[in-house]
């Protein structure tokens, strides 16, 4: 192997093939299995092509593929199967001496904060939480197969999202981030946020039926009132980034006090 | 109560708790691990699938937040989801009748388990580092499959981690639930809960919700379909 940005004595021209692309798919899976806060999912990164690095590349050489993939990676678990596709081509290409090591790593570098942005935004900011109230809200209105139905909502995107990056990743390489970016995921994460809010406008109108139908029923029609009172509260207490918990235990006690202060005074209660 | 049942039925829901919690971050991340299909899925298998579906629909709303952004280690939802429903099933079969109450004070008690399954968490990504250690020697004996192990052996102490919280949880839950069940104490506390369980816990866990909601317009579209819903719902709603 050469030095850094030389391009390398060809050590293989055997190509990957897709026995291999689908064990690099089902090792991403583990991507994230040891995290570290010093090199975050470097493990995973180089675990995920192993297999890959294996076909192409023999003693010294491997070793030191080995080592180019151990070093810091960071990006969206999901949208890494595309990088891993990509980087599998570009290993290809310096295994046949067509390309120099470091772009590869120069790659990696450049690739995956774009591409966790992506992920990020799409999968954990907006797919998550409009699938989950959509299931919620389904699972309130009687709806049991929603959960089933989260999954596969869900799935859909992330399996294909996950599979397309490698395989695709492989056959375009470099390119790949250009094919992502025409799905218009931000795009469309950025909308999603009014079908989420609709459907959290409709489970909490659920939830103040649910209250009505309980031993706790207020009556004379206040539950709505009661419901979007508290929930204003405790949604600019989190915007004011007081804790989650901390709400719940104050009002809680809160809650328990004022009865035990109401049972005191008003026996009848 | 049949302790022995009752301690073998523990003993499989943390075993459950402990694979699902893998799907969190650590393996597949089909989502299996949110708590709308954790619970779900413990309810049917406990035979009380309505509950589950009640609950994990309630603890979904609460934990929306959890999310990994960046390097960020969110509250691990699914022990806490998981050990949440394990104490109420396990109540409901060996002791008593799920009540409002019940399922409240089993989301308060195990609410702070997901905030220890964080801290373990953060632990293991400090701890990961003698793994990356091995790997990089590995790497320079030019051994790939020495990966495998170490991704194997960080699999095994997280699901091992995750199974001891959710079976501590559940136990000292079910201790809490005893202890105020059928006491002088419960009879007082019965509103309280009935209150926290009806109103305080569902509007914290949307507030939870629209604070993930990045648009503002978005909000306005919620208070909207709010007052349409309620409106549909009919006039009798409440009275």
């Amino acid at each position: 192997m050469s030095a850094e940005g030389q391009t390398v004595e060809p050590v293989s021209e055997r190509p990957i093939g897709p026995l291999i692309l689908c064990h690099v798919l089902w090792r991403s899976f583990f991507f994230q299995s040891v995290t570290n806060y010093e090199r975050m999912q470097n493990m995973g990164f180089a675990y995920c092509m192993a297999p890959a690095l294996k076909r192409l590349y023999r003693g010294k050489a491997l070793e030191e593929a080995m080592a180019r993939h151990l070093a810091f990676f960071n990006s969206h678990p999901y949208m890494a199967g595309a990088l891993l596709g990509a980087t599998v081509r570009l290993e290809e290409e310096c295994a046949a001496g067509r390309l120099p090591a470091d772009q590869i790593v120069a790659f990696k570098r450049y690739m995956m904060g774009p591409m966790a942005a992506i992920g990020d935004s799409f999968f954990w900011a907006s797919l998550r939480p409009l699938a989950a109230t959509w299931a919620i809200m389904g699972i309130l209105s009687g709806l049991y197969w929603a959960p089933v139905a989260f999954l596969c909502l869900y799935n859909v995107f992330h399996l294909g999202l996950r599979t397309y990056g490698v395989f695709v990743g492989y056959r375009t390489g470099e390119r790949i981030c250009e094919r992502i970016n025409r799905f218009g995921l931000v795009k469309f994460a950025d909308r999603s946020h009014y079908l989420t809010g609709a459907f959290l406008g409709i489970t909490a109108a659920l939830y103040v039926e649910w209250a009505t139908e309980t031993n706790a029923a207020v009556g004379e029609g206040a539950e709505p009132f009661l419901l979007s009172a508290l929930i204003l509260i405790f949604f600019f207490s989190l915007k004011r980034k007081m804790p989650m918990p901390m709400l719940l235990y104050t009002f809680s006690i809160g809650c328990i006090a004022l009865i035990a202060a109401l049972d005191a005074w008003f026996p009848m209660i | 109560m049949d302790a022995s049942a009752l301690i073998s039925e523990l003993v499989l829901i943390s075993l459950f708790g402990g694979l699902f919690a893998l799907d969190r971050r650590c393996a597949f991340q089909v989502m299996a691990s949110q708590p709308i299909v954790a619970v779900p899925a413990l309810g049917f298998l406990m035979g009380m699938p309505e509950i589950g579906l009640q609950l994990g629909a309630l603890l979904q709303l609460i934990w929306m937040s959890s999310v990994m952004f960046g390097a960020n280690v969110p509250p691990n939802e699914t022990i806490s989801s998981i050990a949440i429903g394990g104490m109420v099933f396990l109540f409901g079969k060996y002791i008593g009748e799920i009540t409002t109450p019940v399922w409240t004070v089993a989301i308060l008690a195990g609410a702070p388990l997901g905030f220890l399954g964080r801290t373990v968490e953060v632990w293991f990504d400090g701890d990961n580092l003698r793994l990356v250690a091995h790997a990089d020697q590995a790497a320079e004996a030019g051994k790939p499959q020495t990966l495998s192990k170490i991704m194997i052996w960080g699999l095994l102490r997280i699901f091992v981690a995750n199974t001891v919280i959710v079976a501590l949880g559940i136990a000292v839950g079910l201790g809490i639930l005893l202890a105020l069940d059928g006491g002088e104490l419960a009879t007082r506390l019965r509103f309280g809960l009935e209150g926290i369980g009806v109103y305080i816990i569902p509007a914290l866990g949307l507030a939870v919700a629209f604070s993930v909601v990045r648009q503002r317009g978005a909000l306005l579209v919620a208070a909207f379909s709010f007052v349409a819903a309620i409106a549909f719902m009919g006039p009798g709603l409440g009275s």
